[in-house]
């Protein structure tokens, strides 16, 4: 098992000085340490979630309590000022955080999941299986995700755990065709067919062997999915088809849209918000994917 | 001839597809929690305990599913998708109204961002270190994360109180006339915001695609064969690094398609775009079930002849697809 | 009659990471009307920085530190982009080592032979195209007016070559730059090619600058040889001078590579002690003053470790030589 390991992660131990070549994970952390954008990107991603975290501990004002008037511009009392009902726009931003980055994050888990377990069936096993498998994928494919996203919660119910479902189920066929190929690539080669030689059965050999090998560009999509499905939460909640009793960003931005001439903050800063978080996101992704793949960086 | 048969498979594979679409659509009315009666009459108002049974008797709810499924797919290819209650119409001639607008929407975000994500690209792939460079690759960056809703609400704010010289909703102005030029330029007017929207996403991923795929072009072999030629340099990047470079995005823009639309769905929302869009919303809104699966199913129509065309022009581009063989 | 091309003392750096590293040192030749020049050496050695330098299509972080192109009288490294560009193709053109990348693929040959003539001589695209046939026909493609409209990647490496070929001639250029145009090919193949450029060369009388490995084909086509060796010429003179009584240990090892050659007596007992040159050549910015083949040469004394490299030597009206020990290993003095 180890030859493999070291197998999925030679481009960067190559690039590194013979005194670091420890484990592969901590190699491609020092690797990523070297990007300074998405350092940046965690840094940044690190401090929205410690505010969401810590953030209405400190800050002490209840996100659904009526604040003060309705649509106050930021003073010193609301310091990003009210929404339409008077709620506390800065404390409806550190709660709503909570909810938009887990069903981010539980949503794009969803998402690679489903994926990489249809992308490598497909892959591995090849012929009339990776037909079938294809031919779903692409039935996904051509519903557009996020309408198809939006139906799915109209009919199943407003709650938090059907957006989360309906982002993940829409979202992966792009990480099952990534799985794929990658599962195509590797299953004719010497290692995989020394461990079938070996004796390995299919599934030590899918989860075992090419699983981690073709690891290093799913976790790249993986990160960006995080970033997808954020946007997807903020897009069905901007319609009105988030959870109206959780308190998160896309809501905020949905259920203020109408005020937005009257008073810009309500909106700008929950979208700020999102914004940020999906770029520090995207930064990470960015980042991973150069510690991963050195050759690419100059491509930008 | 090869390209007919090509076309034809498909074409079939379309139907196969479009086919399971409504299969999807039925299933899902049906597996939604709550009587599919009143799934289906949606949001009739107060419908009395008759009305739910007449209608339970009008769309053959008392059959078998699978007698039901026959009885929707055969009502689907007389172009019966079903009746709106909420806007009183069948569902096809509402898709039908709302359809066009939503095509200049997409089609002209679609052209935007091809057009200026190229020219950026390959600005910046001339001096992949420089300052603009650098700029294209923020802009990517932003564009990609930026959610087209809030954009759309900056523009709409950024004109419609700071700086008011375009038009923020609707796609016409009521005091304008409704035909000739004036009206077409009325609504190129309305259309500058939200196509701008949709396309910024857009144009970030394509700045980012040519600038890649310019890089690479302006290294290969054969630009340097042109410039050994003696071309000049507008037809050594015009003609010869252009062409490989519009390949890639050509495919990625046809894939898109349905991003596209699904986006155009948020942006017709801010803008009040009465397109397809716009009915999404209004059909959420009103719990408008026929309308909502309908437009599910004409949007997966859109995607497929996205595809079937993005198909066709990369085999007329690229001449080693068309002479067979991938 | 002065020369088609003369360079002078040119060289090359590359701007790295730890700053300029020189990549070709005082190079210098001339090529005649209708004569070939051949410049050979390993991979790795200069020789096709030469060619991009006398084309002015260096790569990026490449630039010419010093020295003199004259093409045709007019100085290449001064001309302005302009005049570069009615330059190449008009007077000089280049043909590349791999006809498959260096053909687009997404265009017909006959488009990609005819657009230099469309540029050029302002021909209409019926006329080009017409024209794009008889080059075809020149150089010797079967079924010249349908291969015109086949894309690249329709025909085999030869034929691609043979396009290439006659798209660098459509001008009619005085000089050629012909960059290892058979390395990509097929034994049996490079032949034929090599056998079309000298026809070639007699009907047009373009000097051509031939950079190869393939010292049969320098023995078989070129008038004159330069011999490079790490950025650095280190024999130079007439083909058949330099073939037949090789001085250098370098041209030598090179020579004793080649099994199919004829070699000069006077090698013979050499051959087995040099059939590999032993090593590789040193790495761009590891090459100090010294002899650049020292490591490598079964020649090297203290004389060649005490002294850096010596310049080229003229030995006779024919040949030049950069080596310490020239003259007790010239095969005169080992006969």
């Amino acid at each position: 098992m180890t030859t493999i390991k070291s197998t999925a992660v030679k481009p960067d131990t190559t690039m590194l000085p013979a005194r670091a070549a420890t484990s592969p994970i901590a190699a491609a952390l020092r690797q990523f340490a070297r990007s300074p954008a998405g350092v940046a990107g965690a840094v940044v991603l690190i401090l929205i979630i410690l505010a969401t975290l810590l953030g209405p501990h400190l800050y002490g004002v209840d996100p659904l309590d009526i604040a003060g008037a309705p649509l106050t511009p930021p003073d010193a009392d609301a310091w990003l000022g009210t929404d339409y009902l008077g709620r506390d726009i800065l404390s409806g931003l550190l709660q709503g955080g909570r909810a938009t980055l887990a069903v981010g994050g539980v949503a794009a888990l969803i998402t690679i999941v489903i994926g990489v377990t249809m992308g490598s069936l497909a892959g591995f096993f090849g012929g009339p299986i990776d037909t079938a498998l294809v031919k779903v994928t692409e039935f996904f494919q051509i519903l557009p995700p996020l309408l198809f996203a939006m139906v799915l919660v109209t009919l199943f119910g407003q709650s938090l755990v059907v957006v989360t479902l309906a982002i993940g189920v829409v979202s992966w066929p792009s990480a099952a065709r990534l799985t794929r190929a990658e599962f195509l690539r590797l299953r004719n080669l010497d290692f995989v067919k020394a461990s079938r030689a070996a004796g390995g059965g299919n599934g030590h050999l899918i989860l075992r062997v090419v699983l981690p090998n073709a690891l290093p560009p799913i976790i790249v999509s993986a990160t960006l999915a995080i970033g997808v499905a954020i946007l997807f939460e903020g897009g069905l909640s901007f319609l009105g088809l988030g959870d109206p009793n959780t308190m998160s960003w896309g809501l905020m931005l949905g259920q203020n849209r109408n005020y937005v001439l009257d008073a810009w903050w309500t909106v700008t800063f929950p979208g700020a918000a999102i914004f940020i978080a999906v770029l520090a996101i995207s930064l990470i992704g960015d980042g991973i994917n150069d510690a991963i793949n050195p050759r690419l960086r100059k491509r930008g | 001839m090869n390209l007919v048969l090509h076309v034809s498979k498909q074409l079939a594979n379309a139907f196969g597809l479009l086919l399971a679409v409504l299969v999807l659509n039925f299933c899902l009315i049906h597996a939604a929690p709550g009587d599919p009666a009143l799934v289906i009459a949606g949001e009739m108002g107060g419908a009395s305990a008759d009305v739910i049974a007449a209608l339970r008797v009008k769309y053959g709810l008392d059959k078998s599913m699978l007698e039901q499924l026959f009885t929707y797919l055969g009502k689907v290819t007389t172009g019966d998708f079903g009746y709106s209650y909420y806007f009183n119409e069948p569902v096809l001639g509402l898709i039908g109204q709302r359809i066009p607008a939503t095509l200049y929407l997409v089609l002209s975000a679609l052209a935007m961002s091809v057009v200026i994500g190229t020219l950026l690209g390959i600005i910046s792939a001339r001096k992949p270190n420089g300052l603009f460079s650098q700029g294209v690759t923020v802009i990517s960056l932003a564009g990609y994360a930026a959610p087209v809703f809030w954009t759309g609400l900056m523009l709409l704010l950024l004109f419609g109180s700071v700086w008011p010289i375009l038009p923020v909703t609707g796609m016409t102005d009521v005091a304008r006339p409704k035909a000739g030029l004036a009206y077409v330029l009325d609504v190129m007017q309305h259309l500058v915001l939200p196509a701008t929207t949709l396309g910024l996403v857009y144009i970030a991923q394509y700045s980012r695609l040519a600038r890649v795929n310019m890089i690479d072009a302006l290294t290969a072999d054969y630009v340097r064969t042109a410039r050994a030629k003696g071309l000049p340099e507008i037809i050594v990047i015009g003609k010869h690094a252009l062409r490989n470079t519009l390949i890639p995005i050509v495919t990625v823009a046809g894939l898109q398609f349905g991003h596209l639309f699904a986006g155009a769905v948020l942006v017709e929302t801010v803008f009040s775009w009465p397109g397809m869009g716009r009915l999404v919303f209004e059909s959420i809104l009103r719990r408008d079930y026929p309308t909502l699966l309908a437009v599910l199913f004409f949007s997966a129509v859109l995607v497929m002849a996205a595809n079937i065309v993005t198909d066709l022009v990369y085999r007329l581009v690229d001449p080693r697809i068309r002479s067979g063989g991938r | 009659m002065p020369p088609v091309l003369s360079v002078k003392d040119l060289s090359v750096s590359m701007n790295g990471t730890k700053g300029m590293v020189p990549v070709l040192e005082h190079l210098s030749f001339d090529v005649a009307q209708g004569k070939t020049m051949a410049l050979v050496g390993e991979s790795g050695c200069g020789k096709s920085m030469t060619a991009l330098a006398i084309m002015q299509l260096l790569p990026e972080d490449f630039r010419v530190t010093s020295g003199s192109i004259l093409l045709d009288g007019v100085e290449v490294l001064s001309a302005s982009p302009k005049e570069l560009r009615s330059l190449r193709g008009n007077k000089m053109s280049m043909i590349f080592q791999e006809p498959m990348t260096a053909l687009n693929p997404l265009y017909t040959v006959g488009n990609q032979i005819g657009e230099v003539l469309r540029q050029r001589r302002g021909l209409s695209r019926r006329d080009a195209h017409a024209q794009a046939i008889q080059f075809l026909k020149a150089v010797q493609i079967p079924a010249a007016d349908k291969r015109v409209d086949a894309y690249p990647h329709q025909l085999s490496g030869g034929m691609r070559q043979r396009v290439m070929i006659a798209m660098a001639l459509a001008c009619k250029p005085k000089l050629l730059i012909a960059d290892e145009p058979t390395t990509a090919l097929d034994v049996t193949v490079q032949a034929q090619i090599f056998d079309l450029l000298s026809e070639l060369q007699d009907d047009t009388d373009t000097a051509i600058v031939l950079i190869t490995h393939d010292l049969g084909a320098v023995a078989e086509l070129a008038d004159d040889v330069a011999v490079l060796y790490a950025g650095r010429c280190i024999e130079q003179g007439a083909a058949d001078e330099i073939i037949a009584h090789a001085r250098h240990p370098y041209t030598r090892g090179l020579m004793a590579c080649v099994p199919h050659l004829q070699l000069g007596r006077a090698i013979d007992h050499l051959a087995a002690a040099l059939d590999e040159i032993p090593g590789m050549v040193p790495p761009l910015g590891a090459r100090g003053p010294d002899c650049a083949f020292l490591p490598r040469c079964a020649f090297a004394s203290e004389i060649c470790r005490a002294q850096p490299q010596p310049p080229l030597d003229r030995i006779n009206a024919g040949a030049a030589v950069s080596c310490w020990r020239h003259q007790e290993i010239a095969p005169g003095a080992m006969a």
